[in-house]
């Protein structure tokens, strides 16, 4: 095909990722004029509006963040909160809440595969047509759903927006028969994972071949595939203290983007299923190390589309890792949780960070000495990934010119999609003006 | 319903949100098949690419900020015969409606220190109300209310428009289904909860979990504020710190009753 | 008076617990409080509790309970029930037993419940005597700490053993799973005797006037400051209602599935929501927080005392426990209102029984399900205004109706729900006929049927126009709006030639709002014909351009030209509720006695039958007493005129 051909696609609102976000791309002779991701979410100013809040409403607004991500953005917020005033959690606590994560990572990544990429890897709009022409796989996506979200009902008393997630510990716990229930289900999906995870790899040759070397940040931790806690770990620099996150995280604005930026070592970097990955798949459990094989996913794999991969070798990581977690618990007893322990306020700030599914998340509170809050910031996964979804656009798209303009557009949502991005939790982003029309 | 008759098209859209609400529509699980034999899905930006034209039933999930959303919104409302409101996003305007307290600047300020005074110069939304629920721009036929909203409510409503009937939302405080579940009063333990006020429908999930009701779905039609505050002073709270305090969903009440107080 | 060791009693229990015929439940902890609730072994059973959040009324009335299960497209193919393996209950205190007989007493007055009483035979109660008591209980002044009567078995845990008295076969039967059960001695008897007594001294706390003296102090202090003083910090959460034993109204709705099936369900109601006397046209009966925070004692004090003879608490103290803003304590209320009352004068005539209550038997034939519709066909719709239409029906087993002029009937579509309608034509043919005004959910779909469509009918319901009382009188008609469909069927059976010789003169005066919305013209028309009948009409307003030939203005301005004789005249009134008070005044001053004025009143009636609970006027069920009433029997009701 003749490179003297002009392409000029402009996706509103790309479909099938939570939030709202634009692909622009202009194009002529081969040269691209113009290549962007742009952000046209409405802001909430979530760290604005805590201020003020008691203490025990934080995790309550901040859930709000992310619909998908509730139960991550509530682990968070406790952390920072428990970080700032002191407040000890038990080990069964610990235990609940990684239990809790685990149900959330697997929620949000067999959505995000099964419903929001396989269309793309079958070449159709929804998982609509998907019910009729491939209805077992469908029902097989759907019933892991499904256990995923039984399983953070059972532990958080719901999956959006969690209720049992208090500073200190839960306000309700699970009854020993519920987790042995849990626990006889999640053995039996391990075979219904394993048959959904040949259907994706029996059509993984349609993700695009695409690398770019890249900088993976995620938290790091010597004793497990870290989600609940770690320290922060980058591909480049090895590991850093959480408190320092705002020298790795390192916002600024670019005049002629929508979104806030991020960048540590090199111009950006990547946060989510594929970094984590890349960071500690030494310590994945043996199912899932078995999978990333047959996928044949090592570290470090620098193409972006293999996240929704990584996403799905976490997914039975987490599997095996709840089996695990519910079988400590019961060894050693469930305690009733039902009195709050006695929480002493004074002013203080704490960090708090957590593997959600799209990445790596931070909360930070500033509190009173009335458990008031008075300053809060939040650091989205997503945004951290803008900057980057953008270098990769424009790496990628030059490769693309040749193709017929339907192809080009689906392999830039495709990229988007690959990241699994979370639009609507990004609190950061700055100017209005621009997408007024 | 009658094979012949073609079925109603129904679509979703989101403004300011979380898309929590639209998640548990996906979180219907098998119950979703159910749905799509009795109604089409045309249009659900989340989940599909397809677009259309005309709907039956148009949901509505989020707040609306900007004139670019309300433009959106109206022209949604023209394309639809009725229009749900869903989730307490839509209804009240959502957690993010406590931004209303400051001005847009005070917010930007708070959340982006480091941006120059020139890029918020062309803001429009100095002055103005920002979060608003989707009634204050719109006409609203019904709403699903909830953070998120219950996703068998969510069915309960769409049979009953599938039958001509009125969605079955309950106007009667969530003290009714705590105690009909036979749950364990916070009151008692010292907790304190907005469920005499707050509207039932949800099952009183939170109190069921151990966790005071924050009235996420928003207050009955007719409820004893006066008493409530009394109450409050009896537990050694004032009537500021209940109007500060519990407003995380409804702090559309308090704007309002301000708004009542200046005119 | 039968003893075991506590160990072996404890086997006992688990012996209930694993017999696969029975379920098995009683008191057990839930975090600081205690429930009723399926027992997993002995260890679970806590007869040390001083009071459940719910009472044992949750295993009769259940919370949630499906009456009619069907497909929507066959409405009449109702899914049979199932049978259920008996419930055996462990721990009921004294004050709860006698709660249920009293709840036994209510449904298997006049209309029997079949599913009420389905459940009852099902319910094996193993009593127990009070050990701990809340501060807020006040059985012993309500004298419920002991009872004879009631229980299948009987037990009271003396720590190291535990006797038991038998009170039926039944308990006799369950009994024998239980291993070395002797008599009790007498010094265990007497153990048993000074537990009771202890417990009648502790819950007694200081109330004024006795159980059965609330009648006369409630009914001479209507309209005492109290009721608004303390209605002032009421939440109108309905908590009270929710966990009293003896309160047991109730709410039915229609719930429809993805699939088309359908349910119609009994929940748990209460007349402390605004909702409880709200009609589809809007109105609420009683709105006012102090009306419902009132009505709530005088039901418990007066109104079921009136109807059933006992008063009805029991004096358990779960509203007072649980009621956030303090209020429900009937202990403090009723002092409140002793000492706030100017005189108190007891009313010996009038005194209700005190309370324990004896169990009732009933006949199992006489039980009916009483929600169930019988199936009738639309033979004919004629559309008489906008907002009006008249639909002939006839049951589709070939019966009449062998209604009363004055009832009606509950119209039910599976899905909606069911709306209460006057009957409008005379008892004499197979055929019946309603008016429906398309005001609510139900009457809209009413409106969308088609001749030939199938509807439920339930009835017919209520206390009609008594011929006796009628017969030879003259008769006024005076028929507002859509009072007149009622009426009708009155006016069309004295005007038949078989009965009217039974009946002097008779004047009509038939009035509505405007002309468009006049029902039945030429009906009206004709009825002038009839012997010695005189008709006067008139419309509120003409708007211009109309075509009126009767008179103009409110229908009140007729009952002067109409010339009849007061002394010989009975009056018969229906219409809207603003009519009432102002024709009934016109009438008296015109000389005509109290009680030769009959009226059709209205409230939201839905079960039919005097057992939902949301149709009461004071003390009277508009369902049931009424919706005819005498004028002389219902003038000092406060709320009839309201």
């Amino acid at each position: 095909m003749s490179t003297t051909k002009e392409v000029s696609i402009t996706v509103e609102h790309v479909t099938r990722v939570e939030g709202h976000g634009n692909i622009v791309l202009n194009a002529k002779n081969g040269e691209i004029k113009t290549i962007q991701w742009q952000i046209s979410e409405a802001p909430r100013f979530f760290e604005s509006f805590v201020r003020n809040r008691p203490y025990y409403e934080l995790s309550h607004i901040t859930s709000r963040i992310c619909g998908i991500c509730s139960i991550g953005h509530a682990l968070a917020s406790l952390k920072a909160t428990e970080n700032a005033l002191n407040i000890p959690i038990s080990s069964q606590t610990e235990h609940l809440r990684k239990l809790a994560l685990h149900g959330e990572n697997m929620q949000s990544h067999i959505l995000h595969v099964g419903y929001l990429v396989a269309p793309d890897l079958f070449r159709v709009g929804s998982v609509f047509p998907l019910i009729s022409s491939a209805p077992e796989t469908v029902k097989k996506i759907v019933s892991l759903h499904r256990l995923a979200n039984e399983m953070s009902d059972l532990i958080c008393g719901r999956t959006t927006h969690p209720i049992t997630l208090v500073p200190g510990g839960f306000s309700a716990i699970p009854s020993k028969n519920k987790l042995n229930e849990l626990k006889t289900r999640l053995e039996k999906s391990l075979q219904i994972c394993s048959e959904v995870a040949q259907v994706i790899l029996d059509n993984a040759d349609k993700l695009p071949d695409f690398t770019r070397e890249t900088e993976y940040i995620a938290l790091t931790n010597k004793d497990e595939y870290a989600l609940y806690d770690g320290m922060i770990g980058s591909t480049d620099t090895g590991t850093h203290s959480v408190e320092e996150y705002e020298s790795i995280v390192n916002e600024f604005i670019v005049p002629q983007s929508t979104a806030k930026y991020c960048k540590h070592h090199r111009e950006s970097y990547m946060v989510g299923a594929l970094a984590r990955f890349n960071l500690n798949a030494s310590l994945l459990h043996p199912k899932a190390k078995a999978l990333a094989k047959k996928f044949k996913l090592s570290p470090i794999n620098y193409n972006p589309f293999m996240n929704n991969i990584a996403q799905i070798v976490e997914y039975v990581h987490s599997v095996e890792d709840s089996i695990h977690l519910i079988d400590m618990m019961v060894d050693n007893g469930l305690n009733r949780e039902d009195k709050p322990s006695k929480i002493h306020l004074s002013a203080g700030r704490g960090i708090g960070a957590v593997e959600v599914p799209r990445g790596i998340l931070f909360h930070d509170y500033t509190y009173d000495n009335n458990g008031l809050c008075t300053k809060a910031n939040c650091v989205i996964p997503t945004n951290q990934n803008h900057n980057n979804i953008q270098k990769d656009m424009e790496a990628f798209t030059p490769q693309l010119l040749e193709k017929p303009k339907e192809e080009i557009k689906l392999n830039l949502e495709m990229l988007v999609r690959a990241y699994d991005p979370c639009i609507s939790c990004s609190t950061h982003y700055l100017d209005v003006r621009f997408i007024d029309e | 319903m009658t094979k012949k008759q073609s079925k109603p098209k129904i679509a979703f859209f989101d403004f300011a949100s979380c898309e929590g609400c639209q998640l548990q529509i996906a979180n219907l699980e098998e119950t979703i098949i159910e749905v799509a034999d009795v109604v089409e899905v045309v249009e659900f930006r989340e989940v599909m690419t397809e677009q259309a034209e005309r709907y039956d039933i148009a949901f509505i999930e989020g707040s609306i900020s900007r004139p670019i959303d309300e433009k959106r919104l109206r022209n949604i409302r023209k394309k639809t015969k009725i229009l749900v409101a869903l989730g307490a996003c839509a209804h009240l305007g959502g957690v993010q409606r406590l931004g209303n307290q400051w001005s847009i600047k005070e917010n930007l300020k708070e959340v982006y220190p480091t941006a120059k005074p020139a890029d918020i110069k062309n803001n429009e939304f100095f002055e103005k109300p920002r979060h608003k629920a989707v009634d204050e721009v719109v006409p609203v036929d019904y709403v699903i209310p909830g953070c998120p909203i219950d996703r068998t409510e969510f069915i309960r409503v769409v049979v009953a428009l599938l039958h001509g009937n009125k969605p079955p939302i309950p106007d009667y405080p969530v003290c009714v289904e705590c105690k009909k579940k036979e749950n364990v009063c916070l009151f008692t333990i010292g907790k304190f909860c907005m469920g005499p006020i707050a509207r039932a429908g949800c099952g009183a999930i939170c109190p069921s979990h151990g966790n005071e009701c924050e009235a996420c779905r928003g207050y009955i039609s007719h409820p004893h504020k006066d008493a409530q505050i009394d109450v409050l002073e009896k537990y050694g709270l004032s009537a500021k710190e209940i109007m500060d305090r519990k407003t995380m969903y409804t702090y559309r009440y308090v704007e309002k009753e301000k708004q009542e107080e200046e005119a | 008076m039968k003893v075991l060791s506590k160990h072996d009693f404890n086997d006992f229990i688990d012996a209930l617990i694993s017999d696969e015929t029975y379920h098995t439940h009683g008191v057990k902890s839930k975090g600081e409080k205690f429930v009723f609730g399926p027992l997993e072994s002995h260890q679970d059973l806590r007869l040390d509790y001083d009071t459940t959040i719910l009472p044992p009324k949750k295993y009769l009335l259940p919370q949630y309970e499906t009456l009619i299960e069907c497909p929507l497209s066959s409405p009449f193919e109702i899914k049979t029930e199932h049978h259920e393996k008996p419930i055996i209950i462990i721990g009921v205190h004294p004050y709860d037993i006698i709660a249920i007989n009293q709840m036994d007493a209510y449904y298997f007055n006049e209309d029997i419940s079949k599913s009420y009483l389905e459940r009852r035979k099902n319910t094996i109660i193993i009593g127990s005597d009070i050990i701990n008591t809340h501060d807020k209980a006040f059985f012993g002044s309500m004298n419920t700490a002991h009872v004879d009567t009631g229980y299948d078995l009987f037990i009271t845990d003396l720590g190291d053993k535990v006797t038991i008295e038998i009170g039926s076969d039944r308990g006799q039967h369950l009994i024998q799973k239980a291993a070395r059960v002797r008599e009790a001695t007498d010094v265990e008897t007497q153990k048993v005797k000074a537990l009771r007594l202890a417990a009648q001294g502790k819950a007694k706390r200081g109330m004024k006037i006795e159980p059965n003296q609330w009648y006369s102090l409630l009914d001479q202090n209507y309209e005492s400051n109290v009721w608004k003083q303390q209605s002032e910090k009421c939440l109108a959460c309905n908590t009270c209602t929710l966990v009293c034993p003896t309160c047991f109204c109730y709410d039915v709705n229609d719930e429809i599935d993805l699939k088309g099936n359908s349910k119609r369900v009994r929940t748990w109601d209460g007349c402390m929501l605004r909702q409880f006397t709200e009609v589809a046209g809007g109105e609420v009966f009683r709105e006012d927080i102090k009306e419902r925070y009132r009505h709530r004692f005088f039901r418990k004090g007066k109104y079921l005392p009136d109807r059933l003879g006992f008063t009805a608490c029991v004096g358990c103290g779960r509203c007072s426990i649980q009621c956030i803003p303090d209020i429900a304590d009937p202990v403090k209320v009723m002092n409140l209102v002793f000492d706030a009352s100017e005189s108190f004068v007891e009313d010996l005539e009038t005194k209700p029984k005190s309370i324990p209550v004896e169990t009732i038997e009933v006949n199992e034939e006489d039980a009916k399900p009483l929600h169930h519709p019988m199936s009738a066909t639309i033979t004919n719709i004629k559309k008489l205004t906008e907002r009006e239409k008249l639909y002939e029906i006839e049951l589709d087993s070939g019966d009449a109706l062998h209604h009363m002029p004055g009832q009606f009937v509950e119209v039910s579509i599976m899905g909606a729900g069911e709306a209460p309608i006057s009957i409008a034509s005379p008892p004499k043919k197979k055929r019946f006929d309603l008016v429906i005004r398309n005001v609510g959910e139900v009457t809209n779909k009413i409106h969308a049927m088609k001749k030939g469509d199938t509807i439920g009918i339930r009835g017919p319901f209520g206390n009609g126009f008594n011929e006796e009382e009628l017969k030879g009188h003259d008769l006024l008609f005076i028929a507002a709006g859509l009072g007149l469909p009622p009426l009708r069927s009155l006016i069309a059976h004295v005007l038949d030639e078989e009965y009217r010789k039974d009946y002097g003169k008779i004047t009509i005066l038939c009035g509505c709002r405007q002309p468009c919305e006049v029902l039945f013209d030429n009906e009206i028309n004709n009825w002038k014909n009839g012997e010695d009948v005189n008709i006067l009409r008139t419309v509120d307003k003409c708007p211009d351009g109309e075509c009126w030939e009767g008179d103009t203005g409110l229908i009140t301005k007729l009952i002067p030209k109409a010339k009849f004789n007061p002394k010989q005249t009975m009056c018969m009134i229906i219409g809207p509720p603003v009519v009432y008070p102002f024709c009934i005044q016109i009438l008296l001053d015109l000389g005509v006695p109290e009680n030769h004025i009959l009226v059709s009143l209205e409230r939201r009636m839905k079960c039919g039958v005097g057992k939902c609970g949301h149709c009461q006027i004071n003390n009277l069920y508009v369902c049931k007493d009424g919706p005819v009433f005498n004028y002389h029997d219902i003038k000092d009701l406060p709320e009839a005129f309201a």
